[in-house]
């Protein structure tokens, strides 16, 4: 019942900032598509290049789709509207209000994945997006939510928040096998971005937009990083002295 | 009944509250009262679990009031210092979004939204964003969010803060019309004649720590109820302060300088018991 009024109150806001919401989403993604896949037309692993970056900015979309809409979120009630008091002494249980966040921030996370897949069905690349996908990217979006609902807890200041996204969302855009894999990338770093969220869900989607498998480690990594996030965001919004 | 047990929190090397010890009966309209910094918020923020106690409990009904104890918390209501609401939400949504988090059938977040708005004049301003409502407003707003769950006790912090003075008695009608619902109010403020006119009793609290609690009338009889304040050749006022009528008149026939006679105040008490210790600071 608590996920159900968190989820409205996303879909409120939602609906308010539809336009706002679906500009922001469409905007950076479309810039990279346009310079990288069209501008400098190249080829990767003997496909056209754009076949190698579409995936990637769909799942790098659902990180930033994802982590914003969380992080902003509760940055913003937490430390600046102060809305969050009205959650605390309420009596919905916390751990609905943190799940409410999660699958909110995950299911806008996967909006900003399919306008892009949406954007590029024109161009005909012969890429599939299916369940598969999606249930990817939905497990992506939570696990970004969590960082972002930890952080936010973290975070002292609403000015802390456009700190995180410089610090760890950009140079995973970059980074986490999305515009470029990571084979080359040298040994040890590669190992280490191999291993991030971003990556692994780079790697699956891409595996079966070209017609492969999602791998179980892969899955089974992000699940990890899920339960990781989700048990801290749970001990900060039951434990932490000062929220 | 809300009782407060030892109640205590630090902020690294500051404590903010100090061993507290209150117990707040039902129905009662409560004042914590003190100066800046004297740790009222903080309470107020321990009362609504926002803020975990470093030390001691807070207790409702007998029960310890912690974030996991759903059935304490739906007794709660919480009208903070700062508009504590969703600013890009309208009116209405601010109201639903309660309701549900309260478990409220939808038609019954319909049926109170309305009689609600309208209690407090909002009711033209329904589909107006919070953002774009006057300070005034908002307060109405918070105050209609926190009835519309019918607690049984609602802890107002400072709900008058910024207001002007006809809003401010405005509001004060209001409480009082909330207050015969037999609900408990714990209100913290910088308005003396507000408490003075509001509270049944009052905590003054000063650094943390309680100074004092009781009833306003037995809080200015116990300084004097008669007060005579002697206007000095530098300005400065000094105020002697007597049990009776007749002793505050033989001291003001006794004196020379420019004078004047009146009723001691709740302000009275706070300056000389809380006043009196800043300025020894």
């Amino acid at each position: 019942m608590g996920i159900i009024t968190v989820l409205w109150e996303k879909w409120t806001e939602f609906k308010r900032d539809f336009y706002k919401i679906t500009l922001a989403a469409m905007i950076s993604p479309l810039m990279y598509l346009i310079i990288f896949g069209m501008g400098i037309q190249t080829t990767s692993h003997g496909e056209p290049y754009l076949n190698y970056l579409i995936p990637g900015i769909v799942a790098m979309s659902s990180m930033t789709g994802s982590f914003s809409a969380v992080a902003q979120n509760m940055s913003v009630q937490r430390l600046y509207e102060k809305a969050l008091d009205q959650v605390m002494v309420s009596p919905t249980p916390l751990w609905q209000f943190i799940v409410g966040q999660i699958i909110g921030g995950s299911l806008r996370g996967m909006y900003s994945s399919c306008i892009i897949i949406l954007l590029t069905m024109p161009i005909h690349t012969g890429l599939i997006f299916n369940l598969k996908s999606f249930a990817i990217l939905f497990l992506n979006g939570t696990v970004f939510s969590t960082i972002a609902l930890v952080l936010s807890f973290l975070a002292k200041s609403y000015a802390d928040a456009p700190k995180y996204n410089a610090y760890i969302i950009t140079p995973m855009s970059f980074l986490c096998n999305t515009f470029f894999s990571t084979d080359q990338m040298p040994l040890g770093f590669r190992q280490v971005i191999a291993l991030l969220p971003l990556s692994q869900c780079s790697t699956m989607v891409r595996s079966i937009a070209g017609g492969g498998e999602a791998s179980y480690f892969g899955v089974a990594l992000l699940l990890v990083y899920l339960l990781i996030f989700s048990t801290i965001s749970f001990l900060f919004i039951y434990k932490k002295k000062n929220l | 009944m809300i009782e407060l047990r030892n109640l205590t929190k630090t902020f690294g090397d500051f404590t903010a509250v100090d061993h507290l010890n209150i117990k707040i009966e039902t129905g009662e309209f409560f004042g914590l009262l003190g100066p800046n910094g004297a740790g009222k918020t903080t309470t107020i923020s321990m009362l609504s679990t926002v803020l975990l106690p470093t030390e001691g409990e807070v207790l409702v009904g007998g029960q310890p009031l912690t974030r996991k104890n759903s059935e304490q918390k739906r007794k709660l209501s919480v009208i903070t210092q700062e508009y504590s609401m969703r600013q890009d939400m309208t009116v209405t949504e601010v109201m639903e979004y309660q309701g549900r988090l309260y478990y409220m059938p939808k038609k019954t977040i319909r049926e109170k939204t309305d009689e609600l708005l309208e209690f407090a004049g909002l009711s033209q301003y329904r589909r107006r964003v919070v953002r774009h409502l006057s300070g005034g407003m908002k307060r109405k707003l918070m105050i209609c969010r926190g009835l519309m769950i019918d607690p049984e006790i609602m802890l107002l912090d400072e709900p008058t803060a910024g207001m002007d003075a006809l809003s401010r008695r405005q509001m004060w009608g209001l409480l009082r019309q909330i207050n015969d619902r037999n609900l408990t109010i714990v209100l913290t403020t910088h308005y003396m004649e507000e408490a003075e006119s509001l509270c049944d009793r009052i905590a003054l609290i000063d650094h943390g720590k309680l100074d004092t609690v009781d009833t306003p009338a037995n809080l200015i009889r116990d300084l004097g109820a008669f007060a005579v304040d002697e206007i000095e050749e530098n300005g400065t006022i000094i105020s002697k302060f007597f049990t009776t009528r007749e002793e505050a008149i033989a001291y003001l026939s006794g004196l020379g300088s420019q004078a004047t006679l009146r009723n001691s105040t709740l302000e009275d008490v706070f300056v000389e018991r809380i006043g009196s210790h800043l300025m020894k600071r």
